[in-house]
């Protein structure tokens, strides 16, 4: 067991060592120069220098990777070229919206998902079995951003029953620092007690969660539908059946044990696809978040902002899959025997 | 190969899916010719007819700028097959060669090599293209390029284990015994036998290049204006979609159909290339 989890935390450390090395060249990759957002339209050439050696391009390659590696361990991004704070900072305002987001939709995502999975498998071939997994192969081919347009469409322009963009509207009086205790809009207004701005932040949420939701259920549905589908082709399986148990009964107690490690391990695959989706979603619901921030830190080649949000989306990434990996021999008694 | 098409033709799903890329394929590449407002591809302006609905002479209507939204619309399947097409060409001839040379190399080269491609593959999708992309600047060859970069690693993986399966096979013992060298066991035993999996894995990459090149012109990284692109389209009409779905609704409908056209093509390949699933 500790054998295992020692194996698996130094394979992380040299993932996220390779990570960092990886993002650091592709951020001096550059063919235009950086050091001319920093010090604006029209420079001198004595700007541009001092600019360059402010920031540290004029120093050998080896030398910028390796201050750079020691202010990641300080947790030192930079200074964003755009907005001239600290990228840190800039993440630090707008995480928990981004982490609000993601969290809903990877919980709905997940619990649909696998519930949906397991209908259709007990009623594999059924008509509503079809439906279901054509729906959630689909959802995999669906360009998240046109989604997300399609549903304000519907949503927002016909029918009007969820608002167009943003996280909450009408209570911009309402001081939200003062009370902010998690950052996260929907539990902080019930923590307070606001119960129109939690319904109203629930209706913010819903249109852009419902669009990640439904860009990656189809992962899980996929996955649970045909691990199940698998074990009720073995031999205990089978056995089960000749002794008269029933067919739902059997899998309830034999083949959904048997979906957990797949439907764990491709949980981690859709939380980096809902993290790939807040650029798009946030970018077209205008939700305050990293992934909005990004893609306007794109658009004017903020660069040490566009680096801080990679790598804090990659590690988190890579932190998540450490964690399901620690979470296999829990799962699985047979991971556990092999690795003693 | 033509027995392949034959085959996958017969069937209903592949067929029409196939029928579908190849009519995308020679519409885009027709249509310039054909339709009567082929000088909206090079960006005509027709303020005066701009925002219709679709009707029997526009038939997806048209855009803010007048432009006929069929014609840009079938047009704009050319840019797409040309990423499609292109990323999966650069993945496979950066991929394959590494992941072959590492299947058959020392325990250590491997070890480092895999390593790296285990850090390409720790990025969220969509991440690392996005990066490349906006760190090279945009324009839709930088998008290839970008997708590709951070999708070669999947061709490292496949051809890597494609390699070490093949090199344990008994011929290829007898091959090594009569002093056969890694090139030679790569170039003729290796390379003709794994040519399945990657036309599986290549058809199904090639739909989620097009998802992944409309994503990142969409946000404003891939092809630009006056270029026409699926992504691209649905950006322009992001001022006043409320008021005209169908600037919305016909591009990314084609996206939809393009995609998955190429997952049951590839489906399809993988059923037809390996013979334990065929029966």
């Amino acid at each position: 067991m500790i054998r295992y989890y020692c194996n698996k935390l130094f394979s992380m450390v040299i993932v996220l060592l390779v990570v960092t090395t990886i993002t650091f060249f592709v951020s001096r990759l550059l063919p235009g120069d950086p050091t001319s957002l920093w010090v604006g339209d029209h420079p001198t050439k004595e700007q541009l220098k001092t600019a360059k050696k402010d920031l540290g391009f004029d120093r050998p390659i080896y030398e910028q990777y390796k201050s750079y590696m020691i202010g990641l361990l300080k947790l030192d991004l930079g200074i964003s070229l755009r907005t001239r704070q600290p990228v840190l900072e800039e993440i630090g305002k707008r995480f928990f919206a981004t982490f609000e987001l993601v969290f809903v939709s990877m919980f709905f995502a997940v619990s649909f998902g696998f519930l949906l999975g397991l209908f259709s498998a007990i009623k594999q071939n059924s008509g509503y079995d079809k439906l279901i997994s054509g729906i959630g192969y689909i959802g995999l081919s669906f360009p998240l951003f046109w989604l997300g347009m399609i549903l304000q469409l519907i949503f927002f322009g016909f029918l009007k029953w969820f608002p167009l963009h943003g996280r909450s509207s009408g209570f911009e009086g309402v001081d939200l620092d003062s009370f902010a205790k998690t950052g996260i809009l929907l539990l902080d207004s019930l923590l307070v007690g606001n119960f129109g701005l939690f319904a109203n932040a629930l209706m913010h949420i819903t249109l852009p969660a419902l669009t990640m939701v439904f860009g990656v259920f189809g992962l899980i549905l996929r996955t649970t539908r045909s691990s199940i589908i698998e074990t009720s082709q073995e031999p205990f399986f089978k056995t089960y059946l000749a002794y008269g148990v029933s067919r739902k009964k059997t899998i309830w107690f034999t083949a959904f044990k048997n979906t957990l490690i797949p439907v764990t391990t491709v949980s981690g695959l859709s939380f980096g696809l809902l993290l790939g989706g807040t650029f798009l979603v946030e970018s077209i619901f205008d939700w305050p978040g990293l992934g909005q921030f990004s893609v306007m830190s794109i658009l004017s080649n903020d660069f040490p902002a566009i680096m801080g949000v990679t790598l804090l989306y990659t590690t988190t990434y890579v932190l998540i899959n450490f964690l399901i990996d620690l979470l296999y021999p829990l799962i699985d008694p047979r991971i556990r025997k092999i690795n003693v | 190969m033509f027995r392949l098409l034959s085959k996958m033709y017969m069937k209903k799903a592949s067929g029409t899916a196939f029928t579908f890329i190849l009519f995308v394929a020679l519409s885009s590449v027709l249509v310039q010719f054909v339709s009567p407002y082929a000088d909206d591809l090079r960006g005509a302006v027709h303020l005066e007819s701009g925002g219709q609905h679709p009707s029997l002479k526009h038939w997806f209507g048209t855009d803010a700028a007048g432009r006929d939204l069929f014609t840009l619309t079938i047009y704009a399947g050319l840019s797409s097959l040309k990423v499609a097409i292109a990323v999966v060409l650069l993945s496979v001839f950066i991929g394959v060669p590494i992941g072959m040379f590492s299947g058959v190399s020392s325990k250590k080269t491997d070890e480092v090599l895999m390593r790296i491609v285990d850090g390409f593959l720790a990025f969220p999708p969509l991440m690392l293209p996005l990066i490349i992309t906006s760190v090279l600047g945009p324009s839709l060859n930088n998008v290839i390029i970008g997708i590709s970069m951070s999708w070669f690693p999947w061709y490292v993986r496949i051809a890597r284990s494609q390699a070490m399966i093949i090199l344990s096979s008994g011929y290829v013992s007898v091959s090594k015994s009569m002093g056969a060298g890694k090139l030679h066991i790569i170039k003729n035993h290796i390379f003709p036998n794994s040519i399945g999996p990657f036309l599986v894995q290549g058809t199904i990459d090639a739909g989620y290049a097009i998802l992944t090149a409309a994503g990142l012109s969409f946000i404003g990284l891939g092809a630009r204006h006056p270029e026409v692109e699926w992504g691209l389209l649905l950006t322009q009409s992001r001022a006043q979609f409320l008021n005209h779905w169908w600037e919305v609704f016909f591009p990314g409908l084609f996206i939809i159909f393009t995609v998955i056209s190429f997952n049951i093509i590839g489906d399809e390949l993988r059923i037809l290339t390996n013979p334990k699933e065929r029966d």
